[in-house]
C-alpha cells in the first residue's frame, strides 16, 4: 500500500496545485470585470433550437456511454443514469415529455374528486410487457407494492408518501398498498391521505412503473434487477453487464405510444464520466457525449457549425443555500447585499467560459409555465445599492460569514470567486471551507450553522412545487429551532403566508390558477424575503452525432430522448 | 527453518486481526453512507429502513464481529449501493487484477534486471548513464502521467484496443492488459533496475567473485552464476511486495484505462461510502500483502542461511 499513498498523494497535489493556479487565474479574472458589469447583457450561450421531429425509420444502432449507476430497476433507479435505462424499458400512468410537460402514458386519461384525495386512472388495454403478459391495474398494484415494502429497502420509495397504506408498508406492516384499488383491471384507483391536485404528475416518475406478474420481490428474484421485463419501447438484449455496458432492443410490440426507431442501443459504461465520453465521442466510439467543464469553450467552437452541439436549460438551479434564522443573514436586506455584491456575469463568463446563465429566480426556465424571469429582484449586480442595504443590515467591513462548499465536484474556482468578490465588495470576512459532501450536509443540518452553503436542486416532477415546497416549505424543515434538520430546508426558513399559499396550490385543480399561487409563492420567498440566493440555472451541454441520427434531442432527465432518435 | 515458519505464521495472523479492526473503525470516519442522495437528503425513515437493512442498527463491536464471523464463513455481505454480494464484485475484479499484475510483473523483472545487470557489469559505459538517466526520469514521472499519456496517444494502434471504447467491440484480455501493465511496470522496473545495480556493484567487488575468477571461470559464469544468485536478494523483497501492492489493486492505472480491477472498484467504493466492498478489498490486500511478504521472508531463509539462524 505504500506506492499507492504515495501515487495518490502525488496526484492529489498535482491536483490541487491546478486548482490553485487556476483558482487565483479565474478569481482575479472573475472580479476584474466587476465594475462595469451591471449594465452589461446577461452572459451565457444562447439554447439551441430542440429539431422539429421528422418521420425516421427503422435501424441503426446509437451509442452512448455512462458511468456504472445504482439500479435501472424502477425500485431503485435514481440518477440520470439509472433512469436513462429505466425510462426507456418501462412506461408508466404519464410520461414526462423533454419540455417538462405531462402525457398520457399507460393511461388514457385520469381524473380526481374535489378535493383531490382520489385519483382515478383509466388504462389502454391491450398494452403488453416485454414477455408478453398484458399491462393492467393489477401490475401497477404490483409495481408499487414492490417498491413500497420495507424489505425492498428502496431509496426512492418516498415518492409514493402520500398515498394511503405506504407508511404501514414501510413501517413492515402491511403487505399491500390499501390504498390502490386494481379490481377493475382498466383503472386503478388511487387514495391519498392529503389533497394533492397535481399528483398524477408524480405517476410519470419510474418509480411508479408496472411489473409483470415474474418480478417478486427484488430480494427474492435478483435475476429481474439485473435484467428487468418491462413495459417501455426499448428492450433489454441480455443482463446488465456490470461496470462494462448494457445493450438495448426496440421492443417492436409496444403500443402506448409510437414505437421506436432505433434497431438497438449500446451504452458503455466507463469510469471516468464526462471525460470518457467526450474522448469517446471523439474517436467516433459514441454518437452522444457530456464533456468536462475546461473543454466546452473549445468543443463548442468544434462542434457547433457542424450542427453536432446542443445547449439546454434544464431542470435545475444552481443557488446559495443561506441560513435565514442565524446571524448575520438574518434579514432580508443583508441576503440582498449578498446577492447584490455578486456579479453573476463576471464569473460566468470567468470562471465558466459562458457555459452558464445568470438565474432570476428559483423555478428555471425549463417550466416556461410557471417562470417568471424577474421575480429576484435582488439577483443583478448593484454595487451601490447592496452597500447600501448592507450598512442598514448591520453588514460591516470585518463582519465574518461562514461560506462552505464540497470539494471534488468542480465548485473551487466559482466559490473562491464569490467569496473574493464579497470580500472586495462588502469588506466582509468570508471563511471560506471545502469539505467532503457528506460533511457540509451534516453542517448544514445542525442547528446554530450560519452563512452561505453550496447547493444545488433539480425537481423529481415536472412542477414549480417540487421546488418550492421541499427548499422551503416550513414541514420540509422537519426539526425543531434546536434539532438537525431531517428535511431539505437545510435555511430553515418559514413563512405562514408562502406555506398557505403552497397548501392553497395543492388544493387547486385548475392548472393556470395552481401556477399563478405557486408564483405568488415564489414572490414572497424569493422575491420578498430573497430565501436562498439563486446563482445560475443549471444549463447543460451536449454532443450528439448529427450525421448520422435525426430528431437528436434531449429528455426532461438530460438523456437522449431514445424514443424518437432515429437513422438518417 | 520449521520453528521460524511458525514464529512467521503467528506474527502474520496478529496483524490481519489488527489490521482488520483498524480498518473496521477507519470506515466510520468516512461519513455516513445513508445521509443523502445526490444534493438531496434522504429521509429519515428511509434512512432507518437502509440502516436496519445493512446492519448498521447494531453497535459497532457487534457489528465487527458479525462481520468476523461472516469472513470465516466466506460471506462478504452485501453492497450498500447495487445490493450484489461483495463476493461476485470481487469475483470478477480479482481475476482482472491478478492478470494485470501477473503481466506488470513479468514485463518489470525482465526490463529491471537485464537493465540492472548491464548498468553494473559495464559500470559507467554509455549504458549505465543511460539506465541512470531512464530511471530517474520513470521514477520521477507520476503514474497518471505515464497512463494518460499512453491512453491519449497509443491506445486504438497496432495491438492495443482503444480506450474508451463501445463494450461490444471485445477485445481479448491479452491486449487489454498490455496498456495498463505497461504503465503499472515503468516505475518498477527502474526500482529494479537500481536496486540490481547498486546490489550487484556491491557483490561483485566481494572476495569470492575474485576468487571465482582467479579460478580461470568464464565471466558468464561469474556473474550469471556467482553474483546473480547473491545479488538478487533486494530484488526478491520488492517483487514480493510489489506484487502484494499490485494485486491490492492500481487504483489509478485501472480507472484510467477502463480496466475493471480491484483497484477500479475500491476507487468506486470509496466515491460512495461503499463499507462492505471496502472492507472486502481492504482485507483482501492485507492478506495477500502479509501473506507474500511471510512467504518472502521464508524465502530469503532459504536463499541465506544466516537470516534463518539468527
Amino acid at each position: 500500500m505504500r506506492k499507492q499513498a504515495w501515487l495518490r498523494a502525488a496526484a492529489g497535489l498535482t491536483a490541487a496545485a491546478l486548482v490553485l493556479t487556476a483558482c487565483s487565474q479565474k478569481s482575479n479574472e472573475g472580479t476584474s470585470g466587476s465594475n462595469t458589469g451591471a449594465n452589461e447583457p446577461s452572459a451565457g450561450w444562447p439554447q439551441t433550437d430542440v429539431p422539429e421531429l421528422k418521420p425516421g425509420k427503422k435501424g441503426g444502432t446509437f451509442k452512448l456511454a455512462i458511468v456504472e449507476p445504482t439500479a435501472i430497476d424502477v425500485y431503485n433507479a435514481q440518477e440520470s443514469e439509472g433512469i436513462l435505462v429505466a425510462s426507456h424499458l418501462f412506461t408508466g400512468l404519464t410520461i414526462t415529455t423533454y419540455d417538462g410537460k405531462v402525457e398520457p402514458g399507460v393511461a388514457d386519461k385520469w381524473e380526481t374528486n374535489d378535493d383531490c384525495t382520489e385519483w382515478t386512472f383509466d388504462l389502454k388495454t391491450g398494452t403488453k410487457f416485454h414477455n408478453g403478459e398484458e399491462v393492467n391495474a393489477e401490475s401497477f398494484k404490483r409495481g408499487w407494492e414492490r417498491v413500497a415494502a420495507k424489505d425492498s429497502a428502496s431509496e426512492v420509495a418516498y415518492h409514493m408518501a402520500g398515498v394511503e397504506g405506504f407508511d404501514e408498508m414501510q413501517a413492515g406492516t402491511a403487505t399491500t398498498l390499501s390504498g390502490v384499488d386494481a379490481t377493475d383491471p382498466a383503472k386503478l384507483k388511487v387514495k391519498l391521505t392529503e389533497p394533492d391536485c397535481e399528483w398524477y404528475v408524480r405517476t410519470s416518475h419510474t418509480v411508479f412503473s408496472p411489473v409483470p406478474s415474474t418480478a417478486g420481490t427484488p430480494t427474492s428474484n435478483p435475476a429481474f434487477v439485473e435484467q428487468p421485463i418491462g413495459n417501455g419501447p426499448f428492450m433489454m438484449d441480455g443482463p446488465w453487464q456490470h461496470n462494462v455496458g448494457i445493450k438495448l432492443k426496440r421492443f417492436d410490440g409496444y403500443t402506448i405510444q409510437d414505437p421506436a426507431y432505433l434497431d438497438s442501443v449500446e451504452i458503455s459504461i466507463t469510469p471516468n464520466g464526462a471525460a470518457d465520453e467526450y474522448a469517446g465521442y471523439q474517436n467516433g466510439q459514441f454518437d452522444w457525449a457530456r464533456m468536462p467543464v475546461p473543454v466546452l469553450s473549445q468543443a463548442r467552437a468544434e462542434y457547433e457549425p457542424k450542427g453536432q452541439w446542443i445547449t439546454r436549460n434544464t431542470n435545475g438551479m444552481n443557488y446559495l443555500l443561506v441560513m435565514v434564522t442565524e446571524k448575520p443573514l438574518d434579514s432580508a436586506k443583508a441576503r440582498k447585499a449578498i446577492s447584490m455584491a455578486i456579479d453573476r456575469n463576471a464569473i460566468i463568463n470567468g470562471v465558466f467560459k459562458g457555459s452558464q446563465t445568470p438565474s432570476t429566480s428559483l423555478v428555471p426556465p425549463a417550466f416556461p409555465d410557471a417562470y417568471q424571469p424577474d421575480v429576484c429582484t435582488a439577483c443583478e449586480y448593484n454595487l451601490d445599492e447592496a452597500k447600501k442595504l448592507a450598512k442598514e443590515a448591520g453588514l460591516t467591513e470585518g463582519t465574518k460569514l461562514n461560506f462552505q462548499f464540497n470539494t471534488g465536484g468542480g465548485h473551487e474556482e466559482w466559490t473562491a470567486a464569490v467569496a473574493d468578490q464579497l470580500k472586495k465588495n462588502l469588506g466582509l470576512e468570508v471563511d471560506i471551507k471545502g469539505l467532503q459532501f457528506t460533511d457540509l450536509l451534516n453542517n448544514e443540518q445542525q442547528p446554530g450553522a450560519s452563512g452561505i452553503f453550496r447547493a444545488a436542486w433539480g425537481a423529481d416532477y415536472a412542477t414549480p412545487g417540487n421546488f418550492l415546497e421541499p427548499l422551503l416549505s416550513t414541514g420540509a424543515i422537519g426539526a425543531k429551532a434546536d434539532e438537525p434538520v431531517t428535511g431539505d430546508n437545510r435555511g430553515r426558513y418559514s413563512n405562514k403566508k408562502f406555506d398557505d399559499l403552497l397548501a392553497d396550490a395543492k388544493k387547486e385543480k385548475d392548472d393556470a390558477k395552481r401556477i399563478d399561487l405557486y408564483q405568488q409563492a415564489e414572490k414572497i420567498a424569493i422575491g420578498d424575503d430573497l430565501a436562498l440566493i439563486p446563482l445560475w440555472n443549471r444549463t447543460q451541454h451536449r454532443l450528439a452525432n448529427a450525421d448520422k441520427f435525426i430528431n437528436l434531442r434531449m429528455d426532461f432527465h438530460e438523456d437522449p430522448d431514445l424514443r424518437v432518435i432515429s437513422i438518417k | 527453518m520449521g520453528k521460524f515458519v511458525i514464529r512467521r505464521l503467528a506474527q502474520a495472523v496478529m496483524v490481519v486481526i489488527a489490521a482488520t479492526i483498524l480498518l473496521f473503525i477507519g470506515l466510520f470516519v468516512l461519513g455516513d453512507p445513508f445521509a443523502s442522495s445526490g444534493d438531496k437528503v434522504v429521509p429519515p425513515a428511509t434512512q432507518e429502513i437502509l440502516r436496519a437493512k445493512f446492519g448498521m442498527d447494531q453497535s459497532v463491536p457487534m457489528q465487527y464481529l458479525t462481520y468476523l464471523g461472516n469472513l470465516f464463513t466466506g460471506d462478504l455481505g452485501v453492497d450498500f449501493d447495487q445490493r450484489r454480494p461483495v463476493a461476485d464484485m470481487l469475483g470478477q475484479a480479482v481475476p482482472a487484477t491478478a492478470r494485470l499484475a501477473l503481466v506488470a510483473i513479468i514485463l518489470d523483472v525482465i526490463i529491471g534486471l537485464v537493465a540492472g545487470i548491464i548498468a553494473a557489469v559495464w559500470r559507467y559505459s554509455f549504458w549505465d548513464v543511460l539506465v541512470t538517466v531512464l530511471t530517474t526520469l520513470a521514477i520521477g514521472v507520476p503514474t497518471f502521467v505515464i497512463g494518460i499519456w499512453l491512453r491519449q496517444t497509443v491506445s486504438g494502434f497496432w495491438i492495443f484496443p482503444q480506450v474508451p471504447r463501445t463494450f461490444t467491440e471485445v477485445a481479448p484480455w491479452y491486449t487489454e492488459v498490455l496498456l495498463p501493465a505497461i504503465t503499472l511496470a515503468v516505475i518498477d522496473a527502474a526500482f529494479i533496475a537500481r536496486l540490481m545495480r547498486g546490489s550487484m556493484l556491491e557483490v561483485l567487488r566481494a572476495d569470492y567473485i575474485r576468487t571465482a575468477r582467479a579460478k580461470g571461470l568464464g565471466e558468464r559464469t561469474v556473474i550469471m552464476k556467482h553474483a546473480f544468485r547473491n545479488s538478487v536478494i533486494p530484488v526478491v523483497t520488492y517483487v514480493g511486495i510489489s506484487i502484494g501492492v499490485l494485486l491490492g489493486g492500481a487504483i489509478i492505472t485501472e480507472t484510467i484505462f477502463q480496466y475493471n480491477g480491484v483497484g477500479y472498484l475500491l476507487y468506486k467504493s470509496i466515491l460512495q461510502n461503499n463499507n462492505p466492498v471496502i472492507m472486502a478489498i481492504t482485507t483482501f490486500a492485507v492478506l495477500v500483502y502479509v501473506g507474500l511478504s511471510m512467504i518472502v521472508d521464508i524465502l530469503y531463509a532459504y536463499l541465506d542461511p544466516r537470516i534463518r539462524l539468527s
